[in-house]
């Protein structure tokens, strides 16, 4: 959990950075259109990047130092002002922090430098590692960048002794230390399945130093397999995105992100990526560190396609794993299997519950697409809101009680929050089929917070309470009926406008507040081009065949619009049309655009006639144009 | 390393502890962090905060950092023929320095994260015990290799919070794991479970007085007593269960005085052996939130950790508390090591 604070310290200052005449925030948003060739792909890529160096640039001060690393590393992209640079890296350099977020911006400089820095700064910079000792973190995007940042910098600065490195290990052991982890967390990744899977904003910790071993790393296999891994996670992000707006289920997200679905870092990368989704301010911070290196990327036109078009809806399957458990647990990682359902209109989303972090799961949604996301909170979802120590204990190895006094104040504000809407819980379980979600809920006696909490978004139209025990209403054009399967109270709620200080506004959203440990709740969605009007969508709804009991264990059996009879009953396996639904031979991905088998190694990533395979067992990509 | 030569090596030390007479016979290191209040570390942001990691009390009882400005080490052990020779229990791993703490070396790899205890076996000064969240490492060799030694531990259920050696026994080694109290009398070639817990044993400690009696603190089971060397164990009638304990110290001067710290119930102190208890929090900052507790080896002051609060020393075993300093502190440990005198180990000091 320690290391978790130098998180905030650097996200704080990439938030610190202003917006003025940031021109894809403060335009208009992107025009849907769909570039024919790679050609105008590549160049509407690169612009995109110019235009974040060209802002950040415009924004230095003349004759004073850069006060800080993304300035530094814009400039030296940009190959302006290498003296300057070099004072600028000098003087920081005097105060070096400690951990993964003050080594991968150090390594761009390093790395963007080598021809421009002085002696003495590059000096500096290689001073600072050896005398400050880095923390490592206790997570996995910590370790992508911390191995990442230190095995850039053993090849740097290769044949040096371990005196003249923070770990006290040769530039040959740290090198080997480094490639061994990182060559181990891909193999994990891509044959038992991602830990930290569609993160709305942890995707840059991933990201970003993919692209650095990708364009730096001396050895071939390691860039390729950089490369590779980059791949692997953008095609994943067009896959889970509805218009560049990254959904729901995600292994760990934020206060902020889980509401207004558009506001991640995600879509920082849908729009430098894809051109599909507005940026978010000051382009999240972290996508400065991309986005000078970000040329040396080259968006492999499959995975284009798939973000942006989209000829008919598609579910994809996925299997991924929970972060590693240290107690509580018969098992260190935790099978999730992951559900997608993709519409024109919107996207459903689910797995099966539980935490896949402890902190910042977020299990659930759909969310509706809306022509400019920024401000909209697009989406819809029930959830238990838990303060647990067990839980944390579960994932970190930290004494009992103050961990949550501790997550609260390191930029979770929310977590032992009754009315937050982030988080998982070990008493929800999630069964999707196509855009039926039931979530149950199995709370025991005496557990904090001993209620769920449902989203009601302030941009619903039409919200309707019906008198069946359905809520209807409209987002986009999606339509929403949701079955509370408990009483409750619809009250407005404050959300919290940030993570880090818990501040929080009211914006006319409204909690769904269901006090009662033995619960439930059914989404069904539709889109509203398959009803005459709102009405035809309710009465559709109502005519559904639906009984639940929630006396001993949370039992529903619902019949969803799409025809299918579902049971569900919490600890039990789902039973779709009489037939016990079967998880475990779930592939690692399955679905129109990614398939894998597990223990594979090897992704395919298709669309249409395009086709390339990422093969990390024989690393090697192939792509092909099928007949 | 030859009986003889450990022999040696064990009286060489004791002398020179015998020789430091006119000094405190033990050196107290704080393994510390300090918080911005708010919640930043001192390392996350260029803040007017001591630094965090090892501050060691010098003779004139004042405090001075050393090794890295690093927010989380746990524990701290010392070659008990070299000064010099240290291992520490960090969230990088087990960090290791030869000459006494100036330049460190991260003696683990990328697979073992965050230990929780360090301890080495007095008998055999090359064998080094590391006690990690998913088990246990051993290395034979001084810290350069650290091989996994956990036949007998669970396959899951072994997150290690303590790991002690029985001075009265080269290899045999008591764990505090999440499910119960481990023992091996083979220098971790196997471990079985000598008590179950519910949840995790959080303190291991053996007696200065008597080699047979051990205590143990647990989060689910209250706090422990063996009076076999750890082969059996009791509840302690009188110290609360209901919540966790965090770790427990004997007195080193008197037989038959305990404490124990507690997020919940602050300090709980006895004074007969563990027949009876009180609550020793008058004096400490409320909510009396206790991290960590020692009692001085030297004269039986009573530290109290408080979290985020400062360190409270008492020098009438609880009855009344003053600050020693560390504000805004989480204190890890307090490491007592014996005294080594005029050597580089305290080079550093003023």
């Amino acid at each position: 959990m320690i290391a978790r604070r130098l998180l905030i310290a650097s996200f704080a200052l990439g938030c610190a950075l202003v917006s003025s005449a940031q021109p894809a925030f403060v335009g208009p948003a992107p025009a849907r259109t769909i570039l024919p060739t790679p050609e105008l792909q590549r160049a509407a890529y690169l612009a995109r990047i110019d235009e974040i160096l060209a802002w950040r640039s415009s924004q230095a001060k003349p004759g004073e130092l850069f006060p800080e690393m993304t300035m530094i590393a814009t400039k030296l992209a940009l190959h302006q002002d290498a003296e300057l640079c070099s004072r600028s890296v000098i003087q920081l350099m005097k105060t070096p922090a400690s951990g993964p977020f003050w080594m991968f911006p150090t390594v761009n400089v390093a790395f963007l430098g080598r021809d421009q820095l002085s002696l003495e700064a590059r000096q500096a910079i290689r001073k600072a590692w050896s005398r400050e000792m880095q923390m490592r973190g206790d997570t996995e995007n910590h370790w992508a960048m911390y191995y990442t940042s230190l095995y850039l910098m053993a090849e740097l600065y290769p044949n040096e002794p371990g005196s003249s490195w923070y770990s006290g290990k040769s530039s040959a052991d740290n090198l080997a230390e480094a490639r061994e982890y990182l060559i181990d967390w891909m193999n994990l990744a891509t044959t038992v399945g991602q830990g930290e899977f569609n993160p709305t904003h942890y995707i840059g910790e991933y990201a970003i130093p993919m692209l650095y071993l990708a364009t730096w790393a001396k050895d071939p296999a390691m860039r390729l397999r950089g490369k590779m891994t980059l791949d692997w996670i953008f095609a994943d992000l067009a896959e889970n995105t509805l218009n560049g707006v990254l959904h729901g289920a995600n292994a760990r997200t934020d206060d902020v992100s889980v509401i207004e679905r558009g506001k991640a870092l995600a879509s920082f990368f849908s729009w430098v990526l894809f051109g599909n989704v507005p940026p978010i301010i000051s382009y999240g911070g972290w996508g400065l560190y991309f986005a000078t290196v970000a040329k040396n990327y080259e968006l492999p036109e499959v995975i284009y396609r798939i973000a942006v078009d989209r000829p008919s809806d598609y579910v994809q399957r996925d299997f991924k794993r929970t972060r590693r458990r240290w107690r509580n647990s018969d098992v260190l990682m935790a099978p999730i299997y992951k559900t997608n359902y993709t519409r024109r209109d919107y996207a459903v989303g689910s797995y099966q519950g539980g935490l896949a972090d402890p902190i910042q799961t977020h299990v659930w949604d759909v969310t509706w697409d809306v022509r400019d996301p920024r401000g909209v909170h697009n989406t819809m979802f029930s959830m238990h809101p838990v303060s647990s120590s067990y839980d944390l204990q579960t994932y970190f190895s930290e004494l009992p009680d103050q961990m949550a006094k501790e997550v609260t104040k390191e930029g979770k504000a929310s977590y032992d929050s009754p009315d937050k809407f982030l988080g998982g819980s070990r008493f929800e379980q999630v069964f999707q089929d196509l855009d039926t979600v039931i979530a149950l809920y199995d709370i025991p006696v005496g557990t904090r917070f001993p209620h769920i909490n449902g989203f009601f978004s302030k941009d619903l139209v039409q919200l309707t309470v019906d008198p069946s025990g359905w809520i209807f209403a409209q987002g986009g054009s999606c339509y929403l009926a949701y079955r509370p399967l408990a009483a409750y109270q619809l009250r407005p709620v404050a959300l919290i406008k940030s993570s880090m200080t818990g501040e929080r506004a009211s914006l006319g959203d409204q909690q769904l507040f269901s006090p009662h440990l033995k619960n439930g709740t059914i989404v069904q969605a539709a889109a509203v081009s398959e009803f005459k009007d709102f009405a035809a969508f309710q009465a559709a709804i109502r005519a559904l065949p639906l009984s639940f009991q929630l006396v001993t264990k949370p039992t529903v059996t619902f019949q969803t619009l799409r025809g299918k009879v579902v049971t569900c009953t919490f600890g039990a396996a789902p039973i779709v049309n009489g037939q016990p639904f079967d998880y475990t031979t779930w592939k690692l991905f399955e679905g129109p655009y990614l398939n894998a088998e597990k223990g594979s190694g090897r992704l395919t990533i298709t669309h249409g006639a395009l086709e390339r395979i990422l093969d990390f067992k024989t690393l090697s990509i192939t792509d092909r144009v099928k007949p | 390393m030859s009986k003889i030569k450990i022999a040696g090596a064990l009286l060489l030390s004791w002398v020179v502890a015998l020789g430091a007479a006119v000094g405190p016979a033990h050196d107290l290191i704080l393994c510390v962090t300090f918080r911005v209040p708010g919640g930043l570390t001192a390392t996350a942001l260029p803040l007017p905060l001591p630094p965090c990691g090892f501050h060691q009390r010098g003779a004139d009882n004042r405090f001075t950092h050393f090794g890295p400005n690093y927010p989380r080490f746990n524990n701290l052990a010392r070659d008990p023929r070299d000064p010099r020779v240290l291992y520490a229990a960090s969230l990088n791993g087990v960090l290791c320095s030869t000459d006494g703490g100036e330049s460190w070396r991260i003696g683990t790899s990328w697979d073992m994260t965050e230990p929780r205890d360090v301890c080495i076996d007095p008998h055999a000064p090359d064998h080094i015990y590391l006690a990690l969240p998913d088990g246990i490492a051993v290395s034979n060799d001084r810290g350069l290799t650290w091989p996994r030694r956990e036949i007998g531990l669970p396959r899951r259920g072994k997150y290690m919070q303590a790991v002690k050696v029985d001075r009265a026994q080269a290899g045999r080694v008591l764990a505090g794991c999440e499910s119960g109290i481990y023992l091996t009398e083979n220098g971790a070639q196997s471990w079985r479970r000598v008590f179950s817990t519910q949840a995790t044993t959080t303190d291991l400690q053996q007696s200065p007085h008597d080699a047979q009696l051990w205590l143990a603190t647990t989060q689910s089971d209250g706090a422990l007593r063996s009076r076999d060397g750890g082969r059996t164990w009791e509840k302690i009638a009188g110290v609360p269960a209901a919540a966790a304990l965090y770790n427990i110290a004997f007195d080193a001067t008197n037989a038959r005085r305990y404490a124990v710290a507690s997020w919940t119930y602050g300090i709980l102190t006895t004074e007969d052996g563990g027949e009876t208890w009180s609550e020793r929090n008058a004096g400490l900052p409320a909510p009396h939130r206790v991290f960590r507790l020692g009692i001085d080896p030297d004269n039986g002051r009573l530290y109290a950790g408080v979290y985020e609060a400062a360190v409270y020393e008492s020098l009438d075993f609880g009855r009344t508390w003053r600050s020693a300093g560390f504000e805004h502190s989480v204190v890890y440990n307090f490491v007592f090591l014996p005294r080594f005198v005029n050597t580089p180990a305290l080079a550093h000091l003023p």
